[in-house]
């Protein structure tokens, strides 16, 4: 044992400074599987205010003996009365494995929310907004749909793209087909492989681009998707006219402190946990590592 | 809960990995208070049912023979998850020396006359991974105990634990060992993979390399590495012979 | 406080005094080699050190430390702090301009407790270097002497063979040097004397020779991203971040459980980390955000450099020149590094 654990001894009194690493207990409420991949969670914080946060945001979530990772949040802060939250999560290492094992009544460790979020209450507001989603680059995204669907007439004309690599892997299948069917929502998907059973587009998700008519100018673009999706995205949205300024992107990093101290997450020399997930792109189109 | 079932088997080796598990000492009786043995040779009177499945195997030993290789894949079908343990079975180790040889060379200076008796009968040593699939290797020659007992208990607590990537000079840093190659040695550490704590560092000896190579070893570096401190990439090879031949 | 001049055996006494009161550490011989560690004796302190192996940045971020206790089936953490005072012994002017760039990284928006406690704790004396190390360069990086920097609490400064000038700038330091028997105040002479050590160090300490200004680092780095150093000198490297762990200035970090026989209670703890480290920058499914060498090269360069100077101002090279020694492939020479980008620019 190191000598820094055996002198170890909480301090007392009541300034003592709180660890920004001590996760809060929360409780898992419900959990459903989603694909062969993922599976959705929602989690209810000890704490009686719940979870603060809005939507691009995430938080880590932790269970002892296995680790911590960290998660975007996939809940409307609009329609958290209760103070829950909801994530999607795809078994992709030992901590998400663990997660994918739990049960109701389940109690893990968060802490959060983390990072940069949306501007639905700023930019977004009287925009056209057209929303571009790659797999599980939906679940962030669908914070931030759900907020704009909640408060609709603050907001213009709303697009949504969505491309799965096959439509086994489409997430959120019967609010994919709300959004179809909503009169005040444009929606489009694609698969890039099809199977028997899908009769709608196959292709990339840039495949469904050309028929998008923006009016550049009060046109707000949200992208998030894997890491090869953004730069073709981005090179359509050059056609397209649409200003780097008007374009958010929401980045995947391994967010492993959440609050700017491990390093893990750096593009460059922004921490994606604290100076995103989420990033007007004309602030990062210089940022070699960024896209 | 049913405390998981634990096979322990070798193979071609010196039993020192066993040896290990042994020198737990009062660990060991923390080790049984979670697993049930069911089948160890070197400490058990009472041997399972032939056939018997298990949780956990931990298999100790190089594959030179092709009846032990028939073995090894009827342990491998009864056994949920499979760990090779040390560096024989994880690299082959030392036992891959003869490897550099021809059989028949190899056998006649063992065995002399008797070379061609059919029981002295062997092949070119391999790693258990080399003959089934391996879910988890604990390098080392000898394993480190300590690295042992993590792997166990993280196995028991849902989570198969992670092989270090990085090479043995990140344990030497943070054991504040000063470098081998400063006092003229030429040390495996830069290209050995880590998790032994830098053991034979910290004792004034260079890295003999038992656990391995890193992933992705710059062999590249190598041959100007070795100029630099006066020696040749032949000096560089001489000292892999040992725990790397192929 | 006005500076004090002490005999060495004076200090040697206080020291054997002090051991049996409080934590000391301090500098000590090591494999041929110096290194910090705990101190029972005076005898034992290397104040002509040259250079020890790690920083004394592991009393503040050790290499492993216990973040949290945690029971994994009530799922419950329960935060350790470190609150043992203690005497740090010796620490070089460039080591502390580096403790003191942590404290602005630690203590700047989310403050770690972890770090902040063990910090609170300690009481350090600087000292002048006697002994220069085969591979400093802290002169051309401003830091070859303390006169000019704020926050340590003693400054020790050997002016002559048995004799040392000490000088106590914070009330804990003026407690500390208060106990020392024997002091009388400084002359004229005492303090000429001072001023030709650092004279001298400011002279000395540049082994390697940085052709511009530190300041000018974040200008010459910004335009020097696609320079064929990266790949050039990454071609050697071995990945094995030795780089960053020798250095007083890295502090990225990992964390992970650690569970107990029970099986149910354990440790969260933190580690030292690199980003030369090949997995540095991976994440779950694999993808690797930086997985070349010359980028994992250049990023380190950088962080010295540029990025650490957007986020706090400082330049997070100090010039003790542990990674140029540490390094195996002889690669992480910063100075000839910047040399060259400074070259293919001007």
């Amino acid at each position: 044992m190191s000598e820094a654990t055996v002198q170890n001894r909480a301090p007392a009194g009541a300034d003592a400074p709180r660890s920004i690493y001590l996760p809060e207990p929360a409780t898992l409420v419900d959990v459903r599987p989603m694909t062969k991949q993922e599976k959705f969670f929602r989690f209810q914080m000890a704490r009686a205010e719940g979870m603060k946060y809005m939507p691009g945001q995430f938080a880590e979530i932790s269970l002892p003996g296995i680790g911590e990772c960290p998660i975007s949040i996939s809940s409307s802060p609009t329609r958290n009365g209760d103070g829950s939250f909801e994530m999607v999560i795809r078994s992709a290492g030992a901590v998400t494995a663990a997660l994918h094992r739990l049960s109701p009544g389940d109690r893990v460790g968060v802490r959060g929310p983390f990072g940069t979020h949306f501007p639905v209450e700023d930019e977004f507001r009287g925009k056209d907004l057209v929303f571009i989603c790659g797999g599980i680059g939906l679940v962030p995204v669908r914070s931030a749909i759900h907020y704009v669907l909640d408060q609709r007439d603050d907001y213009r004309k709303i697009t949504v793209l969505f491309g799965a690599r096959s439509p086994e892997e489409r997430l959120f299948i019967g609010e994919l087909y709300d959004l179809k069917t909503r009169k005040d929502v444009f929606f489009q998907e694609t698969v890039d492989v099809a199977d028997p059973t899908w009769g709608g587009n196959v292709g990339v998700i840039t495949t469904l681009m050309p028929q998008l008519r923006l009016e550049a100018d009060r046109t707000v673009v949200i992208i998030c998707g894997p890491p090869i999706m953004y730069k073709f995205v981005l090179l359509e949205l050059r056609k397209l006219q649409v200003a780097n300024r008007n374009i958010y992107v929401s980045l995947e990093r391994h967010m492993k402190c959440g609050v700017g101290k491990c390093g893990h997450c750096q593009i460059n020399g922004l921490y994606a946990c604290q100076d995103g997930p989420v990033f007007r792109y004309a602030d990062i189109s210089s940022v070699r590592e960024a896209i | 809960m049913r405390k998981p079932r634990i096979g322990i088997f070798d193979f071609a080796c010196c039993e020192g990995c066993q040896l290990q598990i042994v020198n737990l000492e009062e660990e060991i009786l923390d080790l049984l208070g979670v697993v049930t043995p069911v089948e160890w040779r070197e400490a058990m009177s009472d041997q399972a049912e032939k056939g018997e499945s298990f949780d956990i195997a931990l298999v100790e030993g190089s594959i030179t023979r092709e009846e032990d290789a028939e073995r090894l894949r009827e342990i491998r079908a009864r056994a949920k998850f499979l760990i090779a343990l040390g560096a024989c079975a994880t690299i082959g180790g030392v036992n891959k020396l003869k490897n550099n040889f021809g059989m028949n060379d190899v056998k006649e200076t063992v065995y002399g006359e008797a070379a061609d008796m059919p029981h002295l009968e062997t092949m070119p040593t391999k790693a258990l991974h080399e003959v089934v699939q391996v879910d988890y290797m604990v390098h080392g020659c000898p394993i480190e105990a300590a690295e042992l007992a993590h792997v166990v208990r993280t196995l028991l607590a849902g989570k198969t634990p992670t092989l270090p990537a990085y090479p043995v000079c990140v344990e030497c840093k943070l054991k504040e060992n000063a470098c081998r190659f400063e006092f003229g040695e030429i040390c495996l550490g830069p290209i050995t993979r880590a998790g032994c704590g830098a053991r034979c560092p910290s004792e004034g000896s260079w890295c003999f390399g038992c656990r391995g190579l890193v992933d992705d070893p710059n062999t590249q570096a190598a041959r100007e590495v070795m100029a630099h401190y006066g020696k040749t990439i032949d000096d560089l090879r001489g000292k892999m012979l040992l725990f790397n031949s192929k | 406080m006005t500076v004090r001049v002490v005999p060495r055996a004076a200090l040697d006494a206080w020291v054997n005094d002090l051991v049996q009161r409080q934590k000391v550490y301090g500098v000590q011989l090591k494999e041929e080699r110096f290194a910090f560690g705990p101190l029972v004796r005076a005898a034992d302190l290397r104040l002509d050190y040259d250079v020890t192996l790690l920083p004394p940045k592991k009393y503040f971020l050790p290499q492993r430390e216990v973040l949290s206790r945690f029971d994994r089936f009530k799922v419950e953490f329960e935060p350790v702090l470190a609150d043992e005072p203690f005497v740090l012994l010796g620490v070089h002017p460039y080591d502390f301009e580096a403790i003191r760039q942590l404290d602005a990284i630690f203590s700047r928006n989310h403050p770690d407790a972890h770090y902040l406690t063990r910090r609170r704790n300690a009481t350090i004396v600087v000292s002048d270097v006697e002994t220069p190390s085969q591979d400093v360069f802290a002169a051309c990086m401003g830091t070859a002497t303390a006169d000019c920097m704020d926050g340590w609490d003693v400054l020790l400064t050997r002016i002559a063979d048995a004799t040392y000038a000490v000088e106590a700038r914070t009330e804990k330091g003026t407690a500390l040097v208060g106990q020392i028997q024997g002091t009388k105040g400084a002359g004229e002479a005492d303090l000429e004397q001072r001023r030709a050590v650092w004279d001298r160090n400011r002279d000395v300490l540049k082994k390697h020779q940085l052709r511009m200004n530190p300041e000018d680092l974040p200008d010459l780095l910004a335009r020097s991203y696609d320079h064929p150093v990266w790949e050039e000198k990454a071609a050697l490297c071995y990945s094995c971040g030795s780089c960053n762990l020798v250095c007083p200035t890295c502090y990225c970090f990992d964390v992970a459980d650690e569970l107990h026989w029970d099986l149910q209670t354990g440790e969260r703890t933190r580690h030292w980390d690199g980003c030369m480290l090949e997995k540095f920058a991976e994440v779950a499914g694999g993808h690797n955000f930086r997985g070349g060498k010359a980028a994992r090269y250049r990023h380190r360069y950088y962080r010295k450099g540029k990025w650490i100077h957007d986020l706090t101002g400082d330049i997070a090279c100090v010039g003790c020149g542990r990674c140029i020694s540490a390094c195996t492939a002889k690669i992480a020479n910063p100075v000839e590094v910047f040399n060259r980008l400074m070259e293919a620019t001007s």
